[in-house]
């Protein structure tokens, strides 16, 4: 956690339009939170510090090279969306700056990825350790078969962070809005509960340890609308606090919620990487005007 | 809609769809489901009709017992199966658990005569509860050396059982402690705490050994249960006062009713315990309370029904199954025959089959699902192994009966037949069905819960201990249970590694000479005097299909109890 709340007294950044500031009755102890850890680190200040910063990055699997060359780098608390078509290697990518590719056996990283300053593909980096700081959310909502309270308490409990257990269980909930909905069941199954509510459970899960950066892969896709908008209205909130990247096909969703835009096209390739509003509105590629208008095959 | 007149055609009573080849499939499929069941439901009855002979009865005495149990029993069902389905629940439960319990206590029972006196297992418990003392406290103390801990988890309860090493491992000991600056001068063995208990001069008397070791932690265990289940502490501690009071009463009634002290313990414990915490539930739910009337039937009938026929002198089934020929060893005579030694055998073959392939066998599958590499050269490797314990599991029993016979006999010298040797060559031949079924259910938890504890920053270790290993247990539990059901009837191995052909004695230990059941039907197959072919034979096979179904229906117990959260 560094330098947090900054969204929240410049939201006449031109990034986030779109994004209404809504009050949060349950933000307050965040706020503290945030006072002592904006003074520790004034640099940031000056402006958005890039906390991931990929440098002709390339992935293969196998034979099969999945990105080509990607060099881009993500602000501090705020909203990055990846999208573009299937195939296109946007997940792949979310999943190269936690190094859950690690896990493919076929799985080959070539160039550099920074997170703070440092090259999480270095020999000494431990994606254990690393996975800690960026947490993941997925495509379908996946909770564990135990309780919710328990779902929630795994990433506190594999770090040994028992102490304030409960209470530090509850904040997760409540910041990830699902506290009302399970306050009185929190020894029932995580799976009695609706798909849109396993994955807020999912991103409380995700919340609990306090990382720096939270990835979601297609968080909304297998959602209904409703539930969606939940989901959406969250990740505005959460960004206040934690950096968010976000892959998503919906074009509409990506317009609503994120700050900056990255545009994946077929091959693996970064076309272009921008402020939303202008990727949205005046797009530079002609290619990513006709996927974001429709045109594209 | 059209106006047309309606096209006759497309509802395809002209038969153009031709539904012929597979309405014949699906009666083909049926009668050869049929055929199987049916040979083996014929089979079962003839054994079993050969073992109980009901038909040796009078038929006054079989008339009675119709009347008083079957009839009513059989009215009580349709009623629960038609009208109350919970009240039916309650009535499995409540005539299953004395079942279950009674073979518990028959269990325990057989340990306490041929196993361990029960000052040894009063002994083993206390230094085990010590060692688990000693754990948890090194937790509290120091909650971050996992080293530590780790050596700590396994030495306490060596060390509590075992002692430290004998006098032999002399040199050992002091290198180590001249290694760590320690001068000892001369070694002495340490003794455990089990030594030291054995060793006790005063012992109490067996009961009160049983009502500390046993009574007592499971009234506890259900005091707690209930107090949970009814938030009030008064209900668990009438629950610990009530088993304990229940104890003590048989020291008075038990004699009367022909019942040793360490017995009435045993069914305090087993019986008594379980039932009465279960009843008391129902009751105070008050759902399903008509179930309780099955169980409270079926006694009342044998009651009622003994008496009748002992007032009008009718005469019961001379069955080959009965008490004496499960409590007593196998004779020249076939009235006299038994088969008690060959069970005990059979269980104690079990329990080396359970130690010896559960750990192992679930250890392999864990790594090959987990660890394996799936690519490269290692990769190649992995799956030439893979494939090789899937034709393990089919290689012929004889094969490794010699296997055993080889190993264990020849070559580690251990005394032929003995138990610990054909559970060893059995566990061998199970082994490759226990990681076959482990890699099934490993492999059946869905991968998404890998990736959200790996995305949680969890270590591969800490995947596999908290989110793989307690959803695939089930499905582990079920495959190894049904595994040893197979290795329970396996003759030819025992044959190979020559397994007592029928013993007088019940084994001691697990390296004296036993039969099992298998081996001991075998021979009864081969007596001259055709009452043992037809009745013994049946009896031993119904006692050993008796043994397998109580381990088969472990296995759905526990299968529908995990799925049902």
């Amino acid at each position: 956690m560094t330098q947090n709340e900054m969204t929240s007294d410049d939201s006449t950044d031109p990034a986030a339009v779109g994004t209404t500031a809504t009050p949060d009755p349950s933000g307050e102890p965040l706020v503290d939170q945030s006072i002592e850890v904006d003074g520790t680190d004034s640099s940031a200040q000056a402006g958005r510090e890039q906390v991931i910063e990929a440098r002709d990055l390339n992935v293969f699997y196998g034979d099969v090279q999945a990105l080509q060359d990607i060099t881009m780098s993500i602000p501090e608390n705020q909203v990055t969306a990846m999208i573009g078509p299937s195939g296109c290697g946007k997940s792949t990518f979310l999943r190269s700056i936690n190094r859950m590719n690690d896990l493919i056996d076929t799985a080959r990283v070539d160039g550099e990825l920074y997170f703070e300053g440092k090259n999480i593909y270095d020999d000494d980096v431990d994606p254990v350790a690393l996975r800690r700081r960026i947490g993941m959310v997925f495509q379908h909502p996946n909770p564990f078969p135990k309780s919710i309270y328990d779902n929630v308490a795994y990433g506190l409990r594999i770090q040994d962070e028992t102490e304030n257990l409960d209470q530090k269980v509850e904040t997760a909930l409540k910041r990830a809005a699902l506290w009302d909905e399970v306050e009185d069941q929190l020894d029932k199954s995580a799976l009695d509960l609706s798909g849109g509510q396993q994955q807020r459970l999912c991103i409380a899960r995700a919340i609990a340890v306090d990382p720096d950066v939270i990835l979601m892969d297609e968080p909304a896709s297998a959602l209904d609308p409703i539930a969606t908008s939940k989901i959406e209205d969250l990740i505005e909130e959460l960004a206040e606090e934690f950096t968010v990247v976000i892959v998503t096909h919906n074009m509409q969703q990506a317009a609503r919620i994120s700050d900056k835009t990255a545009v994946f096209l077929t091959g693996g390739e970064l076309v272009e990487f921008g402020d939303t509003q202008s990727i949205f509105e005046n797009p530079e590629h002609q290619r990513v005007e006709d996927y974001i208008t429709g045109k594209f095959g | 809609m059209a106006t047309t007149e309606p096209d006759a055609d497309w509802h395809g009573d002209d038969s153009s769809i031709s539904q012929l080849r597979g309405r014949a499939f699906e009666a083909t499929c049926l009668a050869a489901t049929a055929f199987g069941l049916v040979s083996v439901l014929l089979l079962l009855l003839f054994v079993a009709n050969d073992a109980f002979r009901p038909l040796s009865a009078d038929s006054g005495w079989l008339l009675t017992y119709a009347v008083t149990v079957v009839v009513p029993l059989a009215a009580l069902a349709v009623y629960y199966y038609r009208l109350d389905e919970p009240a039916g629940e309650v009535a499995y439960v409540t005539s299953g658990l004395p079942v279950v319990g009674v073979l518990l206590t028959g269990g325990f029972a057989v340990m306490f005569i041929e196993l361990l006196s029960i000052l040894e297992w009063f002994a083993l418990v206390t230094s085990l509860v010590a060692a688990g003392g000693l754990i948890v406290a090194h937790g509290r103390l120091r909650p971050n050396a996992a080293l530590e801990r780790l050596v700590v988890l396994f030495g306490a309860p060596i060390v509590t059982v075992l002692g430290t090493p004998p006098a032999q491992f002399n040199w050992l000991v002091t290198d180590l402690a001249a290694a760590l600056g320690v001068d000892f001068g001369l070694y002495h063995r340490v003794i455990s705490l089990r030594e030291v208990l054995l060793r006790l001069p005063y012992v109490p008397t067996n009961w009160l050994l049983l009502l500390g070791t046993l009574v007592a932690p499971l009234a506890v265990a259900g005091g707690v249960f209930v107090a949970r289940r009814c938030d009030s502490r008064r209900a668990g501690f009438a629950v610990v006062g009530a088993t304990l009071v229940g104890a003590l009463v048989g020291l008075v009634t038990g004699p009367a009713l022909g019942i040793g002290y360490g017995g009435w313990m045993l069914l305090v414990a087993f019986v008594a315990l379980p039932v009465g915490v279960y009843v008391e539930g129902v009751v105070r739910r008050r759902e399903g309370v008509r179930g309780l009337a099955f169980p409270v039937t079926a006694v009342l009938g044998v009651a009622v029904g003994s008496v009748v026929v002992d007032a009008a002198g009718l005469a019961g089934p001379d069955s080959w199954i009965d008490w004496g020929f499960l409590t007593s060893a196998t004779s020249r005579t076939a009235a006299d025959a038994g088969i008690y030694p060959a069970m005990v055998g059979s269980i104690m073959m079990i329990i080396v089959i359970v130690l010896a392939t559960f750990p192992v066998g679930v250890g392999a599958a864990i790594y090959l699902e987990e660890y394996a590499p799936s690519e490269g050269p290692m990769g190649k490797f992995v799956t030439l192994v893979e494939i090789n314990i899937g034709n393990l599991a089919g290689v012929p029993s004889v094969v490794y009966g010699l296997l055993g016979l080889a190993l264990f006999i020849r070559i580690v010298q251990w005394p032929q037949g003995s138990i610990v040797v054909a559970g060893l060559a059995v566990g061998l031949l199970i082994l490759p069905i226990v990681i076959i079924s482990a890699q099934e259910a490993i492999r059946s938890v869905p991968d998404s819960f890998r990736q959200a504890s790996y995305g949680m920053g969890a270590t591969r270790w800490q995947t596999i201990r908290q989110v793989v290993l307690p959803e695939a247990l089930p499905g582990i539990l079920t495959g190894t249970i049904l595994a040893l059901g197979r290795a329970i009837g396996e003759t030819a191995p025992l044959l190979m590694i020559g397994a007592a052909a029928s013993v007088r004695l019940a084994p001691n230990g697990f390296f004296d000479v036993a039969g099992m059941m298998p081996r001991q039907i075998y021979s009864w197959s081969s007596e001259l005097e055709p009452a043992f072919r037809h009745g013994v034979l049946a009896a031993g096979v119904i006692t050993l299909l008796a043994v397998l179904l109580v381990m088969n229906a472990t296995a759905i117990v526990i299968r529908n109890r995990y799925q049902r959260e």
